[in-house]
């Protein structure tokens, strides 16, 4: 699955990186800890948050995060919108909150991926 | 050369003990030797002026301040140059600052004056985030004049590393805070490795009896923001010396012995640290050749009540090296006669897990021949057959006579010092 057809399971619309948006996804990690967000997620990860400060794109383009979704209705820092289309990072505006939209991906079949 | 915890709460703070208030945090502080506090308390500064007046009257500099949190949930301190800049971001932070406290989940939020009588509770969320980000929250605090500071960075939960996986390259921040929990050493390496930031070691106290409990050393003229803000920027001779937790690492002990020996009038004071793993010993021993004690000071030296000093808890440092020395196997021994100086000599188990960490030896070695260039310093720091030698005396030849206190010397001597420890490490 697409960042473009997860977004649209759920209630999502891309507001940045739209050009990126057809990245296939490999699974998914949801955590509002840049740090934690760093050690564990994993390449092609959908990453599911409430932060939008400009460092979520800095440490999806070093994990190579497959894009970001950002919860709770929540909308990027004007800087981070920019950040991310200059390095192609799509990014995903829900009204849904974190556990539904953890919920509806895992019923498509995406997957947390970290190893225990 | 002035003791400074930088991150204290009051009662104001819901966390905080509610007997923090500011006449205690202050007694608190004189006894724990601080020169200078900056009271920080969670989004509020409403405590400062009171904890600044209680201040006034036991001689401790009290500089305004406020833990201010970001809508990332990272945590900024603002060192604030006077109370009138502290009200003013005071209002900016209330205005971003949504939800009302419940006392019953986070604990009260005590408006006190410097008599221990309480005025009032503070009614916002103070333990919320306000909806500044973490640049607003920056920009704020500068627009007051204020200094920032990154609280914490050794932290997970609220600092800025843990929340936002790294510095922000942009952010203009004026230093980084390490807790109690964090050795200078290791603060540099993980967060500054090359010089980028100045770091504060502070307390970040929510009780009585953590307060002084990490502190930074600063080489100032007077203990006020003025100055902070120089030594921050390295700037008018002033300088950021080192930190660490005083009266537990063992470097800090060292210090404070030999901070002993130049107030009782000595001119030359030698220093060994002598670790031996193989032979399972550390050894400290500092000599003076100071006026000495007669028997019946020096046997009173190392009870934690008697001290020749009044205005500092330090008496107590001998006591509470000996209650390390023996917590670790060892013991401590003093042996002075007038007129020919005092030699006191800790010795410990190398691997008793009750042994206090070493800490950071730059910090110790910057304050005393940085702070005192008038005094003679030999060091001799010795890991089984490895050592490192630093005499000032030869350090101010090289220097032509320059003062290890001046800028040029401070950097030279603190090379010499990074030189010599980083070859003993590594030959570990």
């Amino acid at each position: 699955m697409t960042v473009a057809e997860a977004a649209e399971k759920i209630e999502g619309t891309i507001v940045a990186g739209a050009a990126a948006s057809n990245q296939e996804i490999q699974g998914g990690y949801a955590s509002d800890l840049l740090s934690d967000v760093m050690a564990n997620s994993r390449e092609g990860d959908l990453w599911v948050t409430l932060q939008k400060h400009v460092n979520i794109v800095a440490v999806a383009q070093l994990n190579a995060l497959a894009g970001i979704v950002l919860v709770n209705d929540r909308k990027p820092d004007s800087d981070t919108a920019a950040r991310a289309e200059e390095l192609n990072i799509p990014i995903v505006s829900t009204p849904l909150q974190a556990f539904d939209i953890a919920g509806k991906l895992y019923t498509l079949g995406i997957r947390g991926r970290r190893q225990v | 050369m002035f003791m400074v915890d930088t991150h204290v709460h009051t009662c104001l703070s819901p966390c905080a003990e509610l007997d923090m208030h500011p006449a205690a945090l202050v007694d608190a502080a004189v006894r724990a030797g601080l020169d200078a506090i900056a009271v920080c308390d969670h989004n509020s500064a409403e405590n400062a002026a009171a904890v600044e007046r209680a201040g006034r009257a036991s001689g401790l500099a009290v500089i305004p301040g406020m833990e201010i949190t970001s809508a990332e949930e990272v945590h900024i301190l603002a060192l604030l140059p006077n109370i009138e800049a502290a009200l003013e971001l005071q209002s900016r932070v209330y205005r971003a600052l949504p939800g009302r406290n419940d006392e019953n989940v986070f604990g009260m939020q005590v408006v006190a004056n410097e008599h221990a009588e309480v005025l009032g509770f503070n009614e916002y969320l103070l333990a919320g985030a306000t909806t500044l980000e973490v640049d607003k929250v920056v920009s704020s605090i500068h627009a007051v004049g204020g200094l920032a500071v990154a609280s914490h960075v050794d932290r997970e939960g609220f600092g800025i590393i843990g929340q936002l996986g790294f510095i922000p390259v942009a952010l203009p921040l004026d230093a980084l805070e390490v807790s109690q929990r964090t050795s200078l050493p290791i603060a540099r390496a993980s967060f500054a490795p090359k010089g980028e930031y100045s770091i504060l070691c502070a307390s970040d106290a929510h009780e009585l009896k953590d307060v002084g409990r990490a502190a930074t050393f600063m080489l100032l003229e007077e203990p006020t923001w003025v100055e902070l803000r120089q030594a921050l920027a390295g700037q008018g001779g002033r300088a950021i010396l080192g930190g660490g937790r005083p009266m537990e690492d063992l470097a800090l002990h060292i210090l404070d012995i030999a901070q002993n020996s130049i107030e009782a009038g000595a001119t030359a004071v030698d220093i060994d640290l002598l670790e031996d793993p193989g032979a399972d010993t550390l050894v400290i021993q500092v000599g003076d050749n100071g006026p000495g004690m007669d028997p019946s000071t020096l046997s009173r030296a190392s009870d934690p009540f008697f001290t020749t000093r009044t205005t500092r808890r330090v008496g107590m440092g001998l006591s509470l090296l000996a209650e390390a020395a023996r917590a670790a196997g060892g013991n401590l021994a003093v042996d002075s006669m007038p007129g020919s100086g005092t030699r006191v000599r800790a010795t410990f188990q190398y691997r008793n897990v009750d042994r206090a960490p070493v800490g950071d030896i730059e910090t110790t070695l910057m304050v005393l021949m940085a702070g005192h260039p008038e005094i003679n310093f030999r060091f001799r720091h010795s890991v089984s057959d490895r050592s490192f030698e630093l005499d000032s005396r030869d350090l101010c030849v090289a220097l032509d006579g320059m003062n290890l206190g001046a800028p040029e010397g401070l950097a030279t001597l603190r090379a010499a010092i990074r030189q010599g420890e980083e070859k003993l490490a590594t030959a570990t």
